[in-house]
């Protein structure tokens, strides 16, 4: 089996795939933390709401339009979230955020039972991307390929965002030092809005390109959180670049631990996790050198 | 530091008297909810020992009492042990676990830690669940309450079973008010407000970290063995970490650094959880908006709140300025 070059590309591309939907995930998630100091447990909730949203939206529009409109549904929660919520707790330390956004994650879950129920909701891969393709020998889903190819896409926008503009520039510097940022005359508060929402956003994409994956289900945000927090803290919470390690890191030990070392796999995500904690506690990239 | 004020010892006195007379009086289904209870706040008190008062917040908490939970269960079925040398095994086995997450972990703080011990803790719950020595998925049943027959105590009866659980939680709170009062405790605190002064006097900062939270994994296995024994069944879920985090949110509700608080809050919760899912089965919901609220309220939880509302009602201040001026 491992002699053969289709298992490796096969299982190279899962990885990607896989990496690709975390990268989508974490980067909010991260950046969110670099800039504002705020950890949010409910940035899988908030993933959770876009795939339903994609779901539902799909039975009258069509895929497409659940794919535009989902991201665009779960930021605006994110700005009411952010507005009731956030801005709030932003000062009050990691463990109150932990908590309410802890809280929030409770209230996430029972509201989607109650407005979608708890049976598991599936929706078909669109016809355009439907199918299989030849890849170096092997047959692979198109749309998983739209995945990788989708994750890439973003993960360009961003960098040229943050590396090649002015707010980018003024993200950085965020980054850096929020209060030397805002000293300088940059508008902390509006960009710490802007950055959620947008974290919000892509979290809401991750859920509407996962969803015809994955079946849809409550507690989607819950299992998708902790590989997201695995992702962020090995990468470095806070960096672009952390967040790319961090999610191929996960996604290739994760889908070769799986077939390589069935007996392992899952233990040895968190002992790699356990490991960049004792020695690199910052994680292998942080944002500040 | 931590202290025994009037109003912490009236209510430890009142939760005494009436846990106990309430065992007393109560029905099957009332002395299983005390049960519950009685396990849960053994389990909030170790929390509260290492996050209230070393700031050391830990998501690994329900893996501890789940090694506990299983080491006795594996302990006392499969190697046959009694139950008593199986529940010192396995507190011993979470104590000593517990010291080598709290070695590793002590150099992070803050959200690093948090992480950490989630990291941890997802290790001994993904082990147990893979593993086919701990009948993965479908958890081990038959764990036995120990055998007391021969003095006239039989724990399958659920009365008995209750008191018995009820004496552990004091046991419990005795071993771990010690903890803070004694050297080791002042130093914890000492770490927790300013780790480098604690250094710079020259504390071993780890150590007194790790021992810590040693003491504290070892109440949390001790939690789970009166889980195991409890339902005489036990799950991957109790490693979960989900049940740290409901622990945790019990240790906000009743009061973070109070020890007496978690008593409280371990309470409310079960209560409320029977309470409100006879209700709605959304009963997560209403737990999670009352938790946002009390940390948004920045209250130290009900018996802060309580406590914060006796302080201002206290006539001592006036008394004392009163002197002051005679």
């Amino acid at each position: 089996m491992t002699t053969d070059l289709g298992f490796w590309v096969l299982q190279t591309l899962n990885a990607l795939q896989l990496s690709m939907l975390l990268f989508l995930l974490s980067v909010g998630l991260t950046v969110i933390f670099g800039l504002m100091h705020f950890v949010n447990l409910a940035h899988g909730s908030l993933y959770a709401f876009g795939a339903y949203v994609a779901a539902t939206l799909a039975e009258t529009l069509g895929y497409w339009g659940g794919f535009v409109l989902a991201p665009l549904a779960v930021a605006a929660l994110g700005a009411v979230l952010y507005f009731t919520l956030i801005r709030s707790q932003r000062r009050a330390g990691p463990m109150a955020q932990v908590l309410v956004t802890f809280g929030l994650i409770f209230v996430a879950v029972d509201a989607t039972r109650l407005i979608w129920g708890d049976l598991p909701i599936g929706i078909a891969v669109p016809a355009l991307l439907d199918g299989q393709i030849a890849l170096l020998g092997v047959e692979y889903p198109v749309y998983r390929l739209f995945i990788i190819a989708l994750g890439l896409a973003v993960l360009a926008v961003l960098t040229l965002i943050l590396t090649r503009t002015q707010i980018g520039a003024m993200i950085r510097a965020g980054v850096d030092n929020d209060q030397m940022a805002a000293c300088l005359g940059i508008n902390v508060e509006r960009m710490f809005f802007l950055v959620f929402v947008v974290g919000c956003a892509l979290a809401g994409l991750a859920g509407a390109v996962a969803a015809p994956v994955l079946s849809v289900t409550p507690d989607m945000g819950l299992q998708i959180l902790i590989p997201t927090l695995i992702v962020i803290v090995i990468g470095g919470l806070g960096s672009l670049k952390g967040a790319v390690a961090g999610a191929l890191i996960f996604g290739f030990v994760q889908t070769f631990g799986a077939v390589l070392l069935p007996t392992l796999s899952s233990v040895l995500i968190y002992a790699l996790l356990a490991a960049v904690l004792v020695t690199r506690p910052e994680g292998l990239l942080p944002a500040k050198g | 530091m931590f202290t025994h004020t009037p109003l912490r010892l009236t209510t430890l006195a009142l939760l005494a008297a009436g846990s106990l007379s309430y065992a007393y009086i109560a029905g099957f289904f009332g002395l299983e909810i005390l049960a519950e209870i009685a396990i849960l706040a053994i389990l909030v008190i170790a929390l509260d020992l290492v996050a209230g008062f070393g700031g050391m917040v830990s998501l690994c908490h329900g893996a501890l009492l789940g090694v506990g939970a299983y080491a006795f269960t594996v302990a006392a079925t499969e190697a046959g042990l009694p139950a008593l040398p199986a529940m010192l095994l396995s507190v011993a086995l979470s104590s000593v676990l517990a010291f080598a997450i709290g070695a590793v972990c002590a150099r992070s703080t803050g959200i690093y830690f948090i992480m950490a011990t989630l990291a941890f803790g997802q290790m001994a719950y993904s082990f147990v669940f893979q593993s086919p020595l701990f009948g993965g998925d479908d958890g081990l049943s038959g764990a036995p309450r120990p055998d007391l027959t021969a003095i006239g105590i039989d724990f399958t009866d659920s009365r008995a079973f209750a008191v018995y659980t009820i004496l552990l939680v004091a046991l419990s709170y005795l071993i771990a008010s010690a903890t803070l009062r004694s050297g080791l405790g002042r130093s914890l605190v000492g770490i927790h407000h300013n780790e480098k002064r604690l250094r710079a006097l020259g504390l071993t900062v780890w150590r007194a970290k790790a021992t810590a939270f040693a003491i504290s994994g070892a109440l949390a296995g001790l939690a789970g063995c009166l889980a195991a024994q409890h339902t005489q069944y036990v799950s991957p879920g109790l490693l979960s970490w989900t049940v740290s985090g409901e622990a945790l949110v019990v240790v906000i509700l009743g009061g973070l650094g109070t020890l007496v608080g978690p008593l409280l809050g371990a309470i409310l919760f079960v209560v409320l959880k029977h309470e409100i899912s006879a209700i709605t089965p959304y009963w997560h919901a209403i737990v999670g908006l009352i938790l946002i609220a009390v940390v948004m309220s920045r209250a130290k939880g009900v018996f802060g709140f309580i406590e914060a509302r006796w302080e201002a009602r206290s006539p001592k201040p006036v008394v004392k300025e009163a002197k002051a001026d005679a």
